[in-house]
């Protein structure tokens, strides 16, 4: 029953805000980035502790979505020969989060202009 | 040359224990390894080991999105379901503490109670004694033309055992003997014990913990006997002392070591503690008689050797017996195996009545308390209705909605279950002392007990569970998302809450009827006037003698009778001394029942004249024996008033002879005497007719002697108790006070006042609870219509009188049904234990009736007068 539930808060269209922190670090990072220095991205944006846990969620939503894209790497010698999963943001994403960063600006600019900032 | 990034191995260990698909490992094992460097560099090791801890668990926080949720479901799906159907329960049961506990304290105590009852009858009847593979050791009968016995002469024993070709036979006798721990201890208790042949063990299949079991040699060797003791002795009276082998304990007259503790669950046959050689039995009885066996009685079966049949072996058997020496008059010897007739195979019938009440117990509160938690998981889901209608909106199957009703029961039943383990262990001992367990019966709870529990645990939840779905079948599980609130008004639902309150109510009643009957039972027979003081007044037995010869002249009792009323009369403090075959409350009677409709029931005395006095038995009318009349044992006899009354009316009965109605198997006598009443046996029957007949010296073999201390004097009894025993050094005196055995009598009904009163106020909180959970959802549902109500001019009063009305109609028809079966119920328990307390006692019925309403009105009242106060502008607009 649960599932079902969660399924389809994960099929929806719409970025939660964690979700945007995430797809905005990766962006931020350059694309063919990974999950280590996501996390640390985000933990020092948003002063917050941040699981991996959680920003392997995140990343799952946003590929499942549309809005990430992944690939593995090669291996690399610093990682004891281990390749890694990386992570560039599709246009879709990038719309969406623009989109999202323009109905922010509209409303604040709204707010603005009756005084009440 | 880099090193290879290693985790610490526990972190690896739980992200391989984690939902992260094998192919993500490494990838996983390397972030969590790149981050820990990274923060052990920055802020030092305990940080860097605190984080690594929060992203281990992380990875179980968000399961799913590591997981590929378009990927088959996996076996374990269905637990994983089952782990989210319990959180849950656990999320529900959380909003509502107080219904969750009421109803966990129901089940475990009914839980609690029905385990209890099954410990005590899997003690008493379905556990066994520890024979192994008992259809190959049977019982081996003694026929002869006329007759079939069980029991063998040791001879007879000896013989065919030597002569047996195709089974080995053992032979065993059974007695109690007083056990303690020097020869000092005079207050030992007696505890059962069983003399057996060297092979017992080896036949039996019973095995030793310590030490090691009686063998063939113990028969032979001379000198302090060998004792093997019973798990429950060496747990209660040795105090499992691990260094108890080689311990010299007293066992009658003799001292016995200690070479051995059995098993636990060994008490072949019939409870026994001790297991003695059967030479042991003239050491322990005979005192200075010696070694040897007893002369009867012996018990024998056998255990066929692997390739015999029980044919061959009864075949080859009675050719040895028809050899045997047979006793005059008596036909050839026979021998028949019986399978059935084998050790701890006879069945227990004095604790069938007990089991089959016990059982009763069992299910009526095992009812009760399953229809509780039935009641209020019925209350919940109609309470859900709208959550359901959600699961069902978002394609929850029926079988899967179900599934979390019956998880949720299942799970509260668990959580009852532990705790009505924990009531059972702590009230199975009380409960053992309630009904007179035999002092070796094991009552700890065992696999049978734990696989019960389990059993009705899952019972109860399961159906418990499936209540409130049967309650929703056949109900379109969408409409209540429609807001509609047709289906508020079904009666069928109502219907079945109110027969599992109806239930509820009448078992409450029927108990509680039952324990005032015995409550009430118990304060009248404390104060029976039974006649004669039983303060001051002890009996003594004997103990004289080989218990199964038959063949002496008694020659040594008289002895002992004639020396000990010399003995006793020069101790002060004793007023008075005499000789009857039967003493009070011995629990052996003689009755003669007469020939009137209905007959009478007539206590036959065999006295001296004395005995009239030392009881405290007033003479009325006549006079009593003379010693001449003793001597001859002449024809004469003295009658209680009540019988007199009975026969001869107004009239004087002296000098007439008994009337033909009494049958006697003696001279019909000529009445000398009228005495007062006296009950000395039966209590319950409370019959005050009896006849006493002048005790002559033949009959005074098998009598008992009555003392009467008198009033205020210390030390008495206990000097008369060490002069006795200095007579014969082989009597084995014993002495018991008559006052305790009278309330050994009077107890019995308070036992049972006990039990069934202790059950009957669970029953009670049981159906309180059910109750209230009932009212206070009903009343919610009919919120609207009691806005309604107002709306259109109902008075607050008027909706109390119709809510209240409304909830203990189930109530009060539950209290008719149960108050027909205690009537039933106590029709027959008066015949035996109700000490003329009518079954129909107003008192029990008007008091539990009384009790009953009180509670479930309080029950109702809360939840209605909320209800009642309610405001129909606010219910109406919410509508």
């Amino acid at each position: 029953m649960s599932r079902d539930l969660v399924d389809i808060s994960v099929k929806g269209e719409r970025l939660g805000e964690f979700e945007e922190f995430t797809l905005l670090a990766v962006r931020a990072l350059g694309d063919r980035t990974y999950a280590v220095p996501i996390q640390q991205y985000v933990e020092n944006a948003t002063a917050r502790r941040v699981s991996v846990g959680a920003i392997y969620a995140a990343l799952a939503r946003l590929e499942q979505k549309g809005f990430l894209r992944s690939t593995m790497s090669e291996a690399v010698a610093q990682r004891g020969g281990k390749s890694k999963r990386v992570y560039s943001v599709t246009p879709s994403g990038l719309r969406t989060a623009r989109d999202l960063h323009r109905v922010r600006d509209r409303i604040w600019s709204e707010i603005a202009a009756g005084g009440r900032s | 040359m880099s090193r290879e990034p290693r985790l610490p191995w526990l972190a690896r260990w739980l992200v391989r224990l984690s939902p992260v698909p094998r192919e993500s490992r490494a990838e996983v094992q390397a972030d969590l390894h790149e981050l820990y460097v990274n923060r052990r560099r920055d802020r030092g090791p305990i940080h860097a080991w605190w984080r690594l801890g929060h992203d281990v668990a992380s990875l179980w926080r968000q399961p799913r999105t590591i997981v590929d949720s378009r990927a088959s479901p996996t076996k374990f799906a269905m637990l994983r379901d089952a782990g989210s159907d319990l959180r849950f329960a656990a999320r529900l049961f959380a909003r509502q503490p107080v219904v969750l506990a009421l109803t966990v304290l129901g089940l475990s105590l009914g839980l609690g109670v029905a385990t209890a009852a099954f410990g005590v009858i899997n003690a008493a009847t379905l556990r066994g004694e520890g024979l192994a593979d008992p259809d190959r050791a049977p019982g081996v009968l003694r026929t002869t033309a006329r007759s079939t016995s069980t029991t063998w002469t040791t001879d007879e024993f000896v013989q065919l055992r030597d002569g047996a070709a195709r089974i080995a036979l053992e032979a065993v006798l059974t007695e109690n003997a007083a056990t303690g721990q020097s020869p000092a201890d005079a207050a030992a208790p007696s505890v059962g014990v069983a003399f057996v042949s060297g092979g017992f063990f080896a036949a039996t299949g019973g095995r030793v913990m310590l030490g090691r079991p009686l063998v063939a040699a113990d028969e032979q060797q001379t000198g302090t006997p060998a004792a093997v003791v019973s798990f429950v002795f060496w747990s209660a009276r040795l105090h499992r002392d691990p260094a108890v082998i080689g311990r010299r304990i007293r066992i009658g007259r003799a001292d016995a070591t200690i070479v051995g503790v059995a098993e636990r669950g060994f008490t072949l046959p019939h409870s026994r503690q001790i297991w003695m050689p059967l030479t042991a039995h003239g050491a322990v009885f005979g005192g200075a008689s010696g070694r040897r066996a007893p002369a009867a009685g012996l018990q024998i079966f056998g255990r066929l050797l692997p390739d015999a049949t029980l044919s061959d072996a009864q075949a080859q058997l009675t050719a040895v017996a028809a050899a045997l020496p047979r006793s005059s008059g008596e036909s050839a010897l026979g021998v028949r195996l019986d399978s059935r007739a084998g050790l701890g195979r006879a069945p227990l019938s004095d604790t069938v009545a007990v089991t089959v009440f016990v059982f009763a117990v069992i299910v009526l509160v095992l009812v009760l308390a399953c229809a509780n938690v039935a009641t209020a998981l019925v209350s919940t889901a109609i309470a859900r209705e709208r959550e359901i209608g959600v699961r069902a909106a978002l394609g929850a199957s029926r079988a899967r909605i179900v599934r979390q009703l019956v998880t949720e029961s299942v799970a509260l039943s668990t959580i009852a279950a532990a705790i009505g383990l924990l009531l059972a262990w702590w009230a199975l001992p009380a409960i053992g002392a309630w009904i007179e367990a035999p002092a070796g019966s094991d009552l700890a709870p065992d696999g049978n007990v734990f696989l019960f529990l389990a059993l009705v645990t899952t019972a109860a939840g399961v159906g418990a569970g499936l209540a409130p779905a049967w309650h929703g079948r056949g109900v379109d599980l969408a409409t209540p998302l429609k807001g509609s609130d047709a289906h508020q008004d079904r009666v069928a639902p109502r219907r079945l809450r109110s027969a599992l309150v109806m239930m509820q109510a009448a078992a409450a009643v029927m108990l509680i009827v039952t324990a005032t009957l015995f409550v009430r039972a118990s304060l009248r027979a404390a104060v029976i006037d039974v006649g004669f003081d039983a303060d001051g007044l002890y009996a003594v037995s004997p103990g004289i003698g080989d218990p199964f010869d038959s063949t002496g002249d008694g020659a040594d009792v008289l002895n002992f009778w004639a020396r000990a009323v010399d003995e006793l009369d020069t101790i002060p403090g004793i007023a008075a001394t005499t000789l009857s075959q039967v003493t009070p409350f011995s629990g052996i009677t003689m009755t003669s029942l007469t020939r009137d409709e209905p007959p009478r029931a007539i206590a036959l005395h065999r006295t001296h004249a004395n005995y009239f006095d030392a009881m405290g038995i007033r003479l009325l009318a006549g006079r009593t024996f003379t010693p001449d009349e003793v001597a001859t044992g002449a024809p004469v006899a003295l009658v209680s008033a009540a019988l007199a009354r009975a026969y001869w009316q107004d009239d004087s009965p002296l000098g007439k002879m008994l009337p033909p109605e009494i049958p006697l198997s003696t001279a019909r006598p000529v009445v000398v005497g009228v005495v007062s009443d006296a009950i000395t046996a039966a209590l319950h029957e409370r019959s005050p007719f009896a006849l006493y007949e002048p005790l002559a010296p033949r009959d005074q073999r098998m009598s008992e002697m009555l003392i009467r201390v008198a009033p205020g004097s210390t030390g008495a009894i206990e000097l008369a108790g060490e002069r006795l025993r200095a007579i014969d050094p082989g009597a084995d005196v014993a002495i018991a006070s008559v006052a305790s055995r009278l309330r050994g009598e009077t107890g019995r009904p308070r036992t049972l006042a006990l039990l069934t009163g202790g059950v009957g106020v669970i029953a009670i909180v049981l159906c309180v609870i059910g109750l209230y959970g009932l009212t206070a959802s009903v009343v919610g549902q009919r919120t609207r219509e009691m806005g309604v109500r107002i709306a259109l001019g109902a008075a607050p009063r008027d909706l109390l009188r119709l809510l209240v009305l409304d909830s203990l109609r189930p109530v009060v028809i539950g209290l008719a049904l149960g108050a027909g079966a205690a009537l039933l119920a106590g029709r027959v328990a008066a015949a035996t234990m109700l000490f003329g307390v009518s079954p129909r006692d107003p008192v029990a019925f008007a008091g539990a009736s009384l009790l009953l309403l009180g509670a479930a009105a309080l029950a109702v009242l809360l939840p209605i007068r909320r209800a009642a106060a309610i405001d129909a502008a606010v219910v109406l607009r919410r509508g």
